[in-house]
């Protein structure tokens, strides 16, 4: 009797890992367009992020990662197979539901997409405001502020802000609601080496401290070691799905390079 | 407690006032959207207006005119047996009888001749209460004396006391002034003198004009003992009165002497089509340059807001944003507007001597139509807004 049990276990034990996965995705396939015009640009994806891991996601440009971030961000609807976010069928569901889903993401764009009326405090309470706690928004912002390093620019508007800091801004609104994933796209492109790191860095700790995931875009080199797994995507396809170790044995030299320059 | 919507960040706001200069820019074309249609329909209101401030001064609740004059420019005179007919019906206090009449004014500084209109009547009935009227009531008394309108129009000459200058070509002499305006039927301007002087100056005009005398009045002015029903009174005298007369209220709404008046300039003349169509034409432009400020707006600021949808903003905020930036554009805009409009309304009513009046349920009803003018441009922008994908922020 006690057999079945023990088989059942580590069976019983994966499936609460993919309950609990902050993304599950299973045979997920999505075009562009319809009929004679319709182009798949994703085909069968297989895909699961557990909690806490920092996922970066790389391949040429057109290989159909922006749209798979934008689908795990619920920007999109999904039509064929199996997207999970956060425990939550996405597939098929309203617009009105997607923005629901949405408020649980937190989004950080390779531009900073700061309102240049608002002060830093402002643009990160007009995120805070989402969840109806007026009362304490000017709080919530100070402090998630300062944790980005910027307390004493709390009331700049973006124009008196360097790159950097306008990111850090950015970061400090996708991360002021505690979303327990977090989706970004280049979000070092724009920036120069020494900002750029620091803003990895700062997402990689505030990851670490409060468990979150991390799905990032990047082409960017110079960051691939703060990921615990990168994902390769080509042609809609995934290619490869490697830790962090396997990935810098098995690319090329110059990758390797370019990433022992920065360490 | 306060509302929710006054704790949240006020996004319309920081938005439309972080560029001072475009938001003074914005405002102003807002404003000379509200402010050429304060001109437009402040010149059609003005011409209505004008026609009966005359009717409107006259003190009197009935008034009796010729049956043919259907308006105030129709030279039509009653027999004045009428008005004493009328003033033995119970309820009638008094009837007063006034006489005018179109006649040449020289300009005394260019000399040319102008027409000007007399009013006159009995100095010692109050048929007009104006107070300069009432001051000067002794030194019209004398013969060949006259009072000139101050709004008469510039073409007159010097609209002022001690004027000497020819009236139908003999000497008048100006006493004083009163404050009245201009209107269609008065050529350039009001004189008032005294019934006796009229007679000097209109009893005998030469084989080309007719000859006024006591017999015919213009205008029969009754006045009613309070507490009588004056609408029962008008119908009493109008069905004992022969037919050669009307008679009617003064005015008010309904079958009087100022609906009347209105109503010929209004069914006679294109006054209201041209300047509704005007006032039209500013309505659309004010509609395409808010829209144009709120898209520009929307298009400089796409990524932004699509961020808000990523975050989790629903559409309807959006509008909300876009709506709450066309109502602050309609309420900062419809100030500097209203007020410029009111002082070109002085200058107007200066130049024209047409009467300007701008009375608070016009001022509403431009605020009104200021409104739904950025409501609609604001509907229109609403669409851009809505096309703002977050999807395409990635990339």
């Amino acid at each position: 009797m006690e057999t079945p049990h023990n088989l059942s276990l580590p069976q019983s034990t994966a499936i609460a890992e993919i309950k609990d996965a902050a993304v599950h995705i299973k045979n997920l396939n999505y075009s562009f367009g319809r009929g004679d015009l319709c182009k798949q640009v994703l085909y069968d994806i297989n895909l699961t992020l557990p909690r806490g891991q920092i996922v970066i996601m790389t391949g040429p440009s057109g290989s159909g990662k922006t749209t798979l971030l934008t689908l795990i961000g619920a920007l999109r609807s999904a039509q064929e197979g199996s997207l999970r976010v956060l425990n939550q069928e996405i597939v098929g569901l309203s617009n009105r539901q997607l923005v629901e889903v949405r408020r649980n993401i937190g989004f950080i764009f390779q531009a900073h997409n700061l309102f240049e009326s608002l002060t830093a405090a402002q643009n990160v309470e007009m995120a805070v405001e989402l969840t109806g706690e007026f009362a304490t928004k000017r709080d919530q912002a100070t402090a998630i502020l300062t944790q980005v390093g910027l307390k004493d620019r709390v009331d700049y508007k973006p124009d008196a802000l360097s790159g950097g800091q306008k990111q850090r801004v950015a970061i400090a609104r996708a991360l002021v609601n505690q979303p327990r994933l977090i989706l970004a796209d280049e979000p070092t492109a724009a920036l120069d080496k020494k900002s750029g790191r620091d803003v990895v860095t700062l997402m990689q700790k505030l990851a670490k401290e409060q468990g979150k995931t991390i799905l990032m875009v990047t082409h960017d080199n110079r960051i691939l070691d703060v990921a615990d797994r990168i994902i390769n995507l080509v042609d809609g396809r995934l290619e490869s799905d490697e830790t962090l170790d396997t990935f810098v044995t098995t690319h090329d030299p110059k990758v390797l390079d370019r990433r022992m320059f920065i360490l | 407690m306060l509302p929710p919507f006054s704790r949240r960040t006020p996004l319309a706001w920081l938005n439309l006032t972080h560029d001072r200069r475009r938001f003074v820019t914005s405002l102003s074309g807002v404003g000379f959207a509200v402010l050429l249609m304060f001109l437009f329909t402040g010149f059609k209101n003005a011409l209505y207006d004008s026609q009966v401030q005359l009717i409107n001064q006259l003190n009197g609740d009935i008034v009796i005119i010729n049956r043919l004059k259907n308006n105030m420019f129709v030279p039509r005179a009653f027999a004045r047996r009428r008005l004493y007919q009328a003033q033995a019906f119970p309820g009638v206090e008094a009837a007063y009888p006034v006489y005018l009449s179109d006649v040449r004014w020289k300009n005394p500084i260019t000399q040319q001749a102008r027409p000007v209109r007399v009013l006159a009547f009995n100095l010692a009935d109050p048929v007009l209460t104006l107070p300069e009227v009432q001051a000067n009531l002794a030194a019209l008394q004398m013969p060949n004396t006259a009072l000139i309108d101050e709004r008469a129009r510039a073409e007159v000459g010097p609209r002022e006391a001690g004027i000497i200058t020819e009236l139908a070509d003999r000497e008048i002499r100006i006493v004083g002034t009163f404050r009245l305006g201009t209107d269609f039927a008065s050529g350039n301007g009001n004189l008032i003198m005294s019934d006796q002087n009229f007679l000097r100056y209109f009893a005998d005009r030469g084989p080309e004009e007719s000859d006024r005398s006591f017999a015919t009045v213009d205008i029969g002015l009754i006045r009613v003992s309070p507490g009588v029903d004056v609408d029962a009174l008008v119908a009493q005298l109008q069905a004992a009165l022969p037919n050669d007369v009307r008679v009617m209220r003064r005015s008010g709404p309904g079958d009087s002497l100022e609906a009347q008046e209105r109503e010929y300039w209004r069914d006679s003349t294109n006054i209201a089509f041209v300047f509704s169509l005007l006032t039209a034409m500013s309505f659309v432009v004010g509609i395409i340059l808010v829209y144009q400020i709120l898209y520009t707006d929307v298009a400089d600021h796409w990524a932004e807001y699509a961020t808000l949808k990523a975050m989790g903003y629903t559409n309807r905020f959006l509008f909300g944003v876009v709506i709450q930036e066309a109502l602050i554009l309609s309420a900062l805009g419809f100030i500097p507007g209203a007020l410029v409009g009111r002082l070109l309304y002085g200058g107007a009513a200066s130049v024209t001597g047409l009467l300007f009046q701008m009375t608070v349920d016009r001022v509403l009803t431009l605020y009104a139509m200021c409104f739904v003018m950025c409501l609609i441009s604001g509907a229109i922008a609403v669409h851009k807004v809505q096309s703002a994908d977050p999807a395409e922020v990635f990339s």
